[in-house]
């Protein structure tokens, strides 16, 4: 059994505004664990990496990194962790190696240490051979890994990497993956992600955490979670003229064996039932019977996009940022697109 | 030590940065460059208002255009900031554990070294339309350090702005405004003995003319000790209190 590497106890942060962004959070992460937070913008994810990271204070509540308090030993926290912002804070200005080397200064690394672990990390994430390049003539992906690199140079205990394939096409995406599992193999390293993507969430991490209004919901490992559900959903919706009968018909549907629970979205229903394949075909007897219509009907494996719904009782979609989140946007895309 | 460090590899980012730009480099002297040519000829009547000692407007001038060149190095030397705020550079400096000072303090004198350059191209300009300075080269040097004093303060400046108003559009604005009241309320083109009394009550007040005094008496006069040494003074500790406020207020802007 490891030990946590990543203590909060009710760490509450509340901006200017009286706005709430994390709420009484408690959670550990253990070491050599690859621990997410999942869900939508504005859930207080960001908002907890900068306070874990040291960057903000939180307003109350207490966390330690590495044995080190958050807000007493920050110079200590400092130097056991690494940084990955969802910015993709990489200066275009510089070499891609200039940039190690700055980041390598930064942390004080000998001189002699420093240019191996560059070319160490250089070979990890694939650019030795771009090294010498503008940083301005790299793709997103290729600034992506760069950023990631420069979160290695110093080998931390626990790398913190918020949103890491945000703006970057499928591809990218897997590799990204794959560097991330990589560091916890090889360099034994606790990493602690967030995201508002299901399925980083669901390939990458160990354990999820689901995050919403500054609240976690559910802490457990994805497939537990989504077992969790207890079965299959079957999303139906009934046509409008036959709607009046849908409580009746759902009423019945319920007193079916197969049935677990059915939960209202929007204008249609989830019903979540143990046996998907056979329910259906029940479900349109009872409609039938009762004189509902079904206009649609759709039969799935829980992911983890219903087990948020089931925890929060809504959908997780992106959601519109303010405008400097809007603006950071636009530069990560054309980035991307470069 | 590790603050000195922190210092210089903030600073040597700026640097590189800078030499990467080198339409940037061209732009900064352009201006100033025009500024000489235009000025230089247009008020070349007023030369014998301008004292004793002084041959030509293009010889009075030349002061002051340098000092202008660092002026506008100096006003934008908090753009940095504001950018690496929002690129997101600035939180991954301060992630790493390095000083905090270091940041502002690194940034100040990056822009100061990059001023003394341009001062330096512009110094040269001059010279090649015809100014003079009267001390040789050690003078020119002379000129170029007490310029970066005056570009490490307003750097300062717009940095504490930077800092605290976290926006660049509106951060140019508001150094766009101070600069050129600084420059005409200093005797940096214009005599101040032929300015009206309140004027010269300001002018005595602007940093500007204690940055130019010296640099105009190294140029035209000679090793005038007792006009450049108070004078020096007087910028070196506003320059102090400057680069201090500053970095506190920069301080306070990341906790």
């Amino acid at each position: 059994m490891h030990s946590s590497i990543i203590k909060t106890k009710n760490l509450t942060k509340i901006y200017s505004g009286n706005i709430k962004a994390v709420d009484n959070v408690s959670f550990e992460v253990e070491e050599e664990e690859i621990y997410g937070f999942l869900g939508p913008n504005g859930a207080g994810k960001t908002t907890t990496i900068l306070m874990l990271i040291t960057l903000l204070k939180p307003t109350s509540g207490k966390a330690t990194v590495c044995g080190f308090d958050i807000a007493k030993e920050q110079a200590e926290v400092r130097s056991c962790i690494g940084y990955v912002s969802q910015d993709t804070a990489v200066d275009e200005n510089l070499t891609g190696r200039e940039n190690l080397l700055l980041q390598g200064h930064f942390y004080h690394l000998p001189k002699e240490v420093l240019e191996k672990r560059i070319n160490e990390v250089l070979e990890m994430v694939d650019l030795a051979d771009r090294a010498n390049s503008l940083v301005s003539t790299y793709s997103g992906g290729m600034r992506k890994r760069l950023d990631i690199a420069e979160g290695l140079i110093h080998r931390p205990k626990v790398l913190f990497v918020d949103e890491p394939t945000l703006g970057l096409d499928i591809q990218t995406r897997h590799k990204i993956w794959e560097y991330i599992q990589r560091l916890r193999e090889e360099a034994h390293m606790t990493i602690f992600l967030t995201t508002h993507y299901m399925d980083e969430a669901d390939k990458l991490c160990d354990r999820i955490g689901i995050i919403d209004y500054g609240q976690i919901k559910v802490v457990g490992e994805p497939n537990e979670l989504k077992s969790q559900i207890g079965g299959d959903i079957i999303t139906l919706k009934f046509t409008n003229e036959t709607n009046n009968y849908a409580n009746q018909t759902l009423a019945e549907i319920k007193k079916l064996q197969s049935i677990e629970n059915i939960v209202p979205i929007k204008d249609s229903y989830n019903v979540v039932a143990k046996d998907g394949e056979t329910t259906v075909p029940k479900i349109f007897e009872v409609a039938n019977k009762v004189g509902a219509t079904i206009e649609s009907i759709s039969l799935k494996r829980p992911a983890l996009d219903d087990v948020f719904m089931a925890h929060t009782g809504r959908e997780l979609r992106e959601e519109t940022g303010s405008k400097e989140d809007l603006m950071r946007e636009r530069i990560r895309m054309r980035r991307a697109r470069m | 030590m590790s603050v000195l460090g922190d210092t210089w590899n903030v600073c040597w980012r700026e640097l590189i940065r800078f030499k990467r730009q080198p339409a940037r480099i061209l732009m900064s002297i352009v201006q100033p460059i025009i500024w000489l040519v235009l000025l230089g000829n247009m008020m070349q009547a007023i030369t014998p208002m301008l004292g004793s000692g002084i041959k030509s407007y293009l010889d009075y001038m030349a002061p002051g255009i340098v000092v202008m060149t660092t002026i506008f190095g100096g006003v934008f030397g908090g753009l940095s900031v504001v950018w690496d705020r929002r690129l997101g550079f600035l939180n991954k400096m301060l992630a790493a554990p390095i000083s905090r000072s270091a940041i502002p303090i690194g940034k100040m004198i990056a822009s100061s070294l990059i001023s003394a350059l341009q001062a330096t191209l512009i110094l040269f300009a001059a010279m090649v339309l015809g100014a003079n300075v009267a001390t040789g080269p050690l003078g020119i040097a002379a000129v170029i350090l007490i310029a970066m004093i005056l570009c490490l303060m307003l750097s300062g400046i717009s940095l504490a702005l930077g800092a605290v108003i976290k926006n660049h559009e509106t951060l140019m604005v508001v150094m766009n405004f101070l600069t050129m009241p600084l420059m005409f309320t200093s005797n940096a083109l214009f005599p101040k003995n032929l300015m009206p009394g309140w004027l010269q009550t300001i002018a005595d007040w602007n940093p500007i003319t204690h940055t130019i005094e010296p640099i105009r008496t190294i140029t035209t006069n000679g090793w005038d000790w007792a006009n450049i040494l108070p004078n020096v003074g007087i910028i070196v500790v506003m320059t102090l209190a400057v680069m201090a406020i500053a970095t506190l207020v920069f301080r306070r802007s990341i906790s």
